[in-house]
């Protein structure tokens, strides 16, 4: 195999975390060949090994999957616990993990909450819930 | 291939919790002692397959030349093995290819780990850099996180009572109490229990295995170099590691480790034997849910009924399956880099009749599974008597 046969993905990690941080976008790859879309990075589809990786935007909107209330937390989000981390599954297809700093108790929220993606100055990606009047999509 | 029958011949840990010395000494010290159990010499050591995922932590990497070096045999080839908290279980491994395929005789495998000089931020941190750390650890994931995660998918699907998971963090601390390689070795009630503080919902202070301190060896020799095991020595009769997604993001199902189920099928495959030929089990029970999902996904139990039998005594010492007669990574504690060496200590215990007081009924087929962080690695063992 040639160097120019060599798979390269269409953004790098860096790329990510300027995506969000930046530029209020989630940054994603979807696969053609199976049709898996993700947020992680990577030069060949996890789920079915196709080197293939197109970029694409991934919807800021979705439902909640999986969540917890985090009373101790990373070192990065000290002086915000408790928060929820959550699994997010995104309008369009894929999933992503992030944080919600408004959710601090496991009674405000259940799988299948509608929640969506709030740009932010603090670290990680941010969501917000939509019945959540103060950040209403 | 054909392969060698290879034995586990010696064992030895120390006492899981607080170490006053270095992760290198400790780790030196329960070398020397598994090696000597075995009734081999240092000298008779071919490889050694070395654990420490945080040694960065103590300053300290390439810790390996530096054991052997202490046991002195600094000529003798040592490898660091990281696997997260499944490291000593991957360098077990690594000893049994090297074994198995006739490239050495007899290999040490030991595993250390230091964290009590850190604060409860700090090893978090440390613990979290374990998961992706800028697609989870990044976005606030922490360890408990991620487990608590995998908790609240599988209770909205099935039902679970809180009292199922106290009664594996009962369970545990019960078998603790008689271990004297014990972090923990105290009882608790299932009021303790359910008064403790959530930590990441729906886990409490109780359902999380600690922070601990500790060192774990175990020597690692083919049948024939072994003319006369100074202890009745476990066949290894399955070594298998598998990996699968590390990320939650991208898991289509979260009721369970994919890394886990894979393990557990080729391992039954291997030794030529069913869930129901394992008489105990060493599960990774880091986190009170890991348990349930380690016997589902092993086959012990159907899913979604692990909580109940857990509740019923099924589990327990004198149950009809024991599982972490040790007290498990919850109660014994969980040195990362130790726990997977430190489930083979306890084995070797069990059927060489040191288990005492923690004795399970039968022990004449084992089986020991030990996760990295949340399912990006495992590896499961099965060892039987001669």
């Amino acid at each position: 195999m040639s160097a120019e046969e060599l798979p390269t993905a269409p953004h790098t990690i860096h790329d990510w975390f300027h995506g969000y941080e930046e530029e209020g976008k989630l940054r994603g790859f979807t696969c053609p060949n199976c049709g898996l879309r993700t947020a992680t990075w990577g030069l060949a589809c996890q789920r079915c090994g196709k080197a293939d990786l197109i970029e694409v935007e991934l919807s800021g909107r979705g439902t909640v999957v999986a969540f917890t209330i985090l009373a101790v937390p990373g070192d990065d989000f000290l002086n915000d616990a408790p928060y929820a981390y959550v699994v997010v599954e995104l309008d369009g297809g894929g999933r992503i993990t992030g944080w919600m700093p408004t959710v601090r108790e496991a009674s405000q929220m259940a799988i299948g909450d509608r929640v969506h993606y709030v740009p932010s100055y603090k670290p990680g990606v941010q969501f917000a819930k939509d019945s959540d009047a103060r950040s209403a999509p | 291939m054909t392969m060698r029958e290879t034995w586990v011949v010696g064992a030895a840990s120390n006492r899981f919790g607080k170490m006053k010395e270095s992760a290198r000494e400790a780790a030196t010290r329960v070398s020397m002692e598994a090696i000597r159990s075995s009734g081999l010499e240092p000298k008779d050591i071919g490889h050694t397959f070395v654990s420490n995922a945080f040694g960065i932590s103590e300053h300290q990497a390439h810790v390996g030349p530096l054991i052997n070096g202490g046991l002195g045999i600094p000529e003798v080839p040592s490898a660091t093995i990281e696997s997260a908290c499944s490291s000593s279980s991957a360098a077990l491994h690594e000893a049994f290819v090297h074994v198995a395929g006739g490239f050495e005789d007899a290999v040490l495998v030991v595993g250390a780990e230091k964290l009590s000089h850190l604060d409860t931020l700090a090893a978090t941190s440390y613990f979290a850099i374990g998961a992706d750390y800028p697609f989870e650890s990044k976005n606030g994931a922490t360890f408990p996180g991620l487990y608590a995660t995998l908790a609240t998918a599988y209770e909205h699907t099935f039902p679970t009572r809180p009292e199922m998971l106290g009664a594996i963090a009962i369970k545990a601390h019960a078998n603790g109490a008689r271990n004297p390689h014990a972090h923990f070795q105290k009882e608790i009630t299932m009021e303790t229990y359910l008064n403790s503080p959530m930590i990441a919902s729906p886990l409490r202070l109780y359902d999380c295995c600690p922070f601990s301190d500790g060192a774990a060896a175990v020597v690692v020799a083919s049948k024939e170099f072994m003319k006369k095991p100074a202890q009745e020595p476990l066949v290894i009769r399955a070594s298998v590691r598998t990996g699968s997604i590390t990320e939650m993001q991208d898991r289509p199902d979260l009721l369970g480790l994919p890394s886990t189920r894979a393990a557990a099928a080729k391992a039954f495959r291997q030794a030529h034997m069913e869930p129901k030929d394992i008489d105990f089990l060493e599960v990774h029970d880091c986190f009170t849910i890991a348990e349930i999902l380690a016997l589902e996904d092993m086959g012990f139990f159907p899913r979604g009924t692990a909580g109940k039998e857990s509740l019923e005594g099924v589990t327990t010492r004198d149950g009809k399956l024991p599982v972490n007669p040790s007290g498990g990574l919850k109660a014994k504690g969980h040195p990362v880099s130790a726990s997977g060496a430190s489930q083979v200590v306890e084995v070797f215990e069990q059927v060489n009749g040191l288990a005492k007081s923690r004795a399970v009924p039968k022990n004449d087929v084992a089986l020991t599974h030990n996760v990295g962080a949340t399912g990006g690695s495992c590896s499961v063992h099965i060892f039987s008597r001669r």
